[in-house]
């Protein structure tokens, strides 16, 4: 039968990304011989939008590039204005940075271990993980006052400090962090459900991660030792000591293990930022005009390599700012992960590069009777679910 | 000698006066210019003999007259290159990098989509991030396509069929 292939389309609307992606496999048998990609069904124009908005409007929508990882994009970005600013943020804003960031990384992560765990069929290990990211979502919230789209960068440093009351608190819930990432740890190296789906599945040799350009901890599953905090140090990385955590399986399951990893990593740098960060001002006020140059500002986003160029021209507004964000890097290599597997596997390696969905977790509630509009805090929700329960 | 100094060394006697304005603008950041006819030498070069493997990305940006492209290549993920080049907006052609750098591919097609920049060469130029209906010679990220222009083809639905 070798020659006859056959078409098949997952997406736009994909039951397990959450997110519009057209993939087109081609098919022989079980397996998959080739595939194609389309994206651009969210393509917002934001580059075009950023072109005819102030630096400062630029930052708001630096946030909203992503959901997951807008503090990665905001700090992105406002590193790179101050770079062309020639302006030097305060260290304790530094610091600040590196502990949303870390923060922003731990919830990332889990929610994905959560989804990997629901790509195979593990759906109670889904359950047990999105209820402990509950705990860093509050710390975010603590810190910044929103569980999405924190805010807390702005140019020139960040908009909120950290008190005693605020840095217990933080302490207290990355206690719990870390022992249940432990324990899931513990748990996914011996569990049959997780192994006998992750094995050797999706398999990105460590040349082929290279040649291909992944990022992130695609990249360090392949044993590729790159890390952008370490590499090419930003924030206040450079007086951290933290390990580049790799594994060398290349496969589904050395991608989780390389994640779960990095949340206790990220657990570390953060304690010792809080141990280490200096006392002072956290921002500094800045002019709205920028004279012509330009900046090539990185940063390592949850998924990776997250690059940022901007071009001043000496007015208020930037005259170009290009975005590079790491699901695109990772996508050349997601082809390649795919090629040669089966098509039942398809979920967990695409899962596996961890694209980057949006999402919300404050809702807006219209009464339509009163005809008004209320945002509901998350206590609310709580105590909404709580009786909505009860009553049933 | 640092190891930025030692690229640009390297690079300025390979290639001499075809590599135009390379400087060091900042530790791990160098910026250098030349034409399109020695780009994929000198990437070439970057690749094989100084260690860049890895493309960050391919930046594009109208200029009036001509369209400027950035090349972004890393080395040992630290190092930044951005090599400058330019092609005339009139009739915008280049040669694909994909032999080189198999990832630019994608970046490549992003850059035909927002600008309408002929990478020569590269097998899959189909549209990556606008709509198959866009109409055919608007490149939304040129400056002379104004907000106004996209609004409304978009209230339009695209080009019809």
């Amino acid at each position: 039968m070798s020659g006859s292939t056959i078409k098949i389309i997952i997406g736009p609307q994909h039951p397990a990304l959450k997110e519009p992606e057209r993939f087109i496999l081609e098919t022989e048998g079980e397996y998959v011989v080739d595939v194609k990609v389309r994206i651009g069904y969210i393509h917002r124009g934001i580059e075009k939008a950023m072109e005819n908005r102030t630096y400062l409007q630029g930052l708001y929508l630096s946030e909203r590039v992503c959901g997951i990882c807008s503090d990665a994009h905001t700090t992105c970005y406002v590193q790179g204005v101050e770079e062309l600013l020639g302006i030097e943020p305060p260290p304790r804003s530094r610091f600040i940075r590196v502990i949303v960031a870390e923060l922003e990384r731990i919830h990332s992560h889990l929610l994905w271990l959560g989804i990997a765990a629901h790509e195979i069929g593990f759906d109670t290990l889904f359950m047990y993980v999105w209820r402990d990211r509950e705990v860093v979502m509050d710390l975010l919230e603590l810190v910044s006052g929103n569980r999405v789209n924190y805010a807390i960068n702005t140019i020139g440093g960040v908009r909120r400090d950290l008190n005693n009351g605020r840095i217990q608190k933080m302490l207290k819930g990355l206690k719990i962090l870390e022992d249940r990432t432990k324990e899931y740890l513990k748990m996914i190296g011996r569990e049959q459900t997780v192994l006998k789906r992750t094995v050797n599945i999706g398999n990105l040799s460590k040349s082929d991660a290279i040649k291909y350009g992944a990022v992130g901890p695609t990249a360090r599953a392949s044993g590729v030792k790159r890390d952008v905090r370490v590499d090419d140090p930003y924030a206040a990385y450079d007086e951290i000591s933290f390990n580049v955590i790799v594994e060398d399986g290349c496969d589904c399951l050395a991608r989780i293990m390389v994640r779960g990893r990095e949340v206790l990593e990220s657990i570390h740098i953060i304690r010792e930022a809080l141990k280490k960060m200096p006392d002072g001002e956290i921002r500094v006020r800045v002019k709205p005009r920028i004279p012509p140059a330009e900046a090539l500002s990185r940063v390592e986003a949850p998924r990776g390599e997250l690059l940022y160029y901007i071009k001043s021209n000496g007015t208020d507004k930037p005259e170009r700012c290009k975005i590079r964000t790491p699901t695109l890097a990772n996508i050349p290599s997601l082809c390649k992960m795919l090629v040669g597997g089966y098509i039942a596997d398809v979920p967990i390696v695409l899962a596996g590069i961890d694209p980057c969905f949006a999402c919300m977790d404050r809702v807006l509630i219209i009464d339509k009777e009163k005809r008004k509009a209320e945002v509901w805090t998350l206590d609310m929700l709580r105590r909404y679910g709580r009786e909505w329960y009860q009553k049933r | 000698m640092s190891r930025e100094e030692e690229i640009l060394e390297k690079i300025k006697e390979r290639f001499g006066d075809n590599v135009k304005n390379i400087t060091i603008q900042r530790p791990r950041r160098i910026f250098a210019e030349t034409d399109m006819k020695y780009l994929k030498e000198i990437l070439r070069c970057a690749r094989d003999e100084l260690g860049f493997d890895h493309i960050s990305t391919i930046t594009g940006e109208d200029m009036g007259e001509e369209i400027e492209l950035i090349y972004h290549i890393a080395y040992e993920n630290a190092i930044e290159l951005s090599i400058k080049t330019r092609v005339p907006k009139e009739d915008p052609k280049i040669a694909t990098i994909i032999d080189l750098y198999p990832p630019a591919g994608i970046y490549e097609r992003e850059v035909h989509d927002l600008l309408g920049v002929m990478f020569e060469g590269n097998p899959d130029l189909s549209p990556l991030l606008l709509p198959d209906n866009w109409p055919k010679g608007v490149y939304p990220l040129r400056k002379d396509v104004s907000l106004e222009e996209i609004k409304a083809i978009i209230e339009k639905g695209g080009e019809e069929e």
